[in-house]
């Protein structure tokens, strides 16, 4: 775990400080966590369902029948 | 849930700062929108508006309604006939229809709709034999296969404060054989100026199965199971293009969790997972394009472990285009009490599972997909294409899973801002 953590520091202390109006690129859509809601939702079902894995980003969320 | 996403507004240069200021004076006397996804000039007008003190530094709802809905079709591979020499071979086909409306209901207040409609026919399988060598064959369920829709609609609301917001969601599926209700709350926080976001989430699922012809096959005739679930993420702004966010998810399953549908399954009672997720996001200004970069790994107590590895490629396209090429990794390890054929001199109450889904094995996917932006309507047309194999497998395979799926999915989008 501890080079998990010291990972994690260097993240932090590479970070720039970005002001407001200096994120513009991170406004674009190709830069969202998830550019495509629908898309990410079909995906976590499909997989979710030929696959054994889930979660990871967020808890789960609705059920079906399909695993 | 909705993940973090980091406040943001546009860099504004001087020469713009003068159109700025001719082009607001348009708009307040036209009233028009700000729009959501619109060239990059556009843009950083509309966001000069977001930079006005007191907006910024709030966490705001969306500026526009959004009406999003989304088709696909989903076709899986048939069995080879190494593995099914005998009967039926076809496996799945599904079409869902997802429907999307979200809104800003107030100055600090949105909503969002959610519904789903999906279509399924095929067969899957419904247990396992070996053959003269030893080899585990696949026997899919019935020449008949499984006709069935499921229906699932969700409402979320949300709620902007200064530093963060909460949100609130409820939900209900339902199909022939299945019911689920699930409620969920979540909350994010923003630190650091602005640069820091923690989130947190908890989410609960009551389901009901209730198998077609229970009596008929010998299955169970309803069970119950129940799914908690809770996360934290951190997401931090590592400089103008880069991002990235870590997660933490846990999951406790309790009840019925054995395929009714499957001649010998028998499955513990009760699962733990938990998921480490990794999204990583750079935004490079000489290609102007994004690359996306995903890792999990998972782990459960049926004994099984995962990784996964996604990566995407935005690249835009002149002024309204953007082509995404992706591609996917995906490796398990077996669980526990997987057995690639059934045993069915093994005492009743022993765990075991033919299902392929518990086996160890690998999958490769990647597809292309288009998305065309003008001016309120976003086109999206996306493609997965998705193998499974023993061979792929990043762990041990000591029994490989008989009836691993190869699958092929298209999408078509349309969203529309108002």
């Amino acid at each position: 775990m501890k080079p998990v953590f010291l990972l994690f520091f260097l993240i932090l202390a590479g970070c720039t400080q970005v002001q407001s109006f200096e994120r513009g690129r991170l406004a674009q859509p190709e830069m969202a966590w998830q550019p495509d809601a629908l898309e990410a939702t079909l995906n976590d079902h499909i997989f979710f369902s030929k696959e054994a894995s889930s979660g990871g980003s967020s808890a789960a969320g609705g059920g079906c029948g399909c695993n | 849930m909705a993940v973090a996403q980091p406040v943001v507004v546009a860099v504004v240069t001087e020469k713009q700062g003068r159109r700025n200021k001719e082009e607001r004076r348009v708009k307040r006397i036209k009233k028009a929108k700000i729009r959501r996804a619109p060239s990059r000039s556009l843009m950083a007008l509309s966001a000069t508006a977001l930079a006005l003190p007191g907006i910024a530094t709030a966490d705001s709802p969306p500026t526009q309604s959004t009406v999003s809905y989304k088709y696909s079709n989903y076709q899986e591979d048939d069995v080879s006939r190494r593995e099914a020499p005998f009967g039926e071979r076809e496996r799945y086909e599904i079409d869902v229809n997802q429907f999307r409306l979200l809104m800003p209901t107030g100055r600090n207040t949105s909503f969002q709709l959610d519904a789903i409609r999906e279509s399924m026919s095929g067969a899957s399988p419904w247990f396992t034999t070996a053959d003269s060598a030893g080899n585990p064959l696949v026997n899919l369920s019935g020449a008949s296969g499984i006709r069935d829709q499921r229906s699932e609609v969700a409402l979320t609301g949300s709620y902007y404060l200064e530093n963060g917001t909460v949100s609130a969601n409820v939900g209900y599926s339902e199909e022939d054989d299945y019911r689920s209700r699930y409620i969920g709350l979540s909350g994010q926080r923003n630190f650091n100026r602005e640069m820091t976001t923690v989130a947190v989430g908890l989410s609960y699922a009551d389901d009901d199965i209730f198998p077609t012809d229970a009596e008929l096959f010998n299955r169970v005739v309803s069970e119950n199971k129940d799914v908690s679930s809770a996360y934290i993420s951190i997401s931090q702004i590592i400089n103008q293009t880069t991002i990235f966010q870590t997660a933490l998810s846990i999951t406790e399953q309790s009840g019925y969790l054995s395929d009714p549908y499957k001649l010998l399954d028998v499955r513990p009672d009760d699962k733990t997972q938990i998921g480490w997720s990794n999204a990583f996001r750079h935004f490079f200004i000489d290609a102007d394009a994004a690359l996306h970069v995903n890792y999990r790994y998972y782990h459960d107590d049926f004994g099984i472990s995962s990784h996964t590895l996604d990566a995407s490629w935005y690249q835009n396209v002149g002024r309204d285009w953007q082509v995404v090429p992706h591609i996917r990794y995906y490796s398990q390890s077996a669980a526990d009490f997987y057995t690639s054929i059934d045993d069915f001199t093994k005492p009743i109450e022993q765990f075991q599972s033919s299902d392929y889904r518990l086996s160890a094995f690998g999958a490769i996917s990647g597809g292309i997909n288009l998305i065309g932006r003008f001016n309120d309507w976003t086109l999206t047309l996306s493609t997965d294409r998705y193998i499974a194999n023993e061979k792929y497998s990043a762990y041990n395979v000591n029994e490989p899973g008989a009836g691993l799926v190869s699958f092929f999915r298209v999408s078509l989008g349309i969203d529309y801002s108002f």
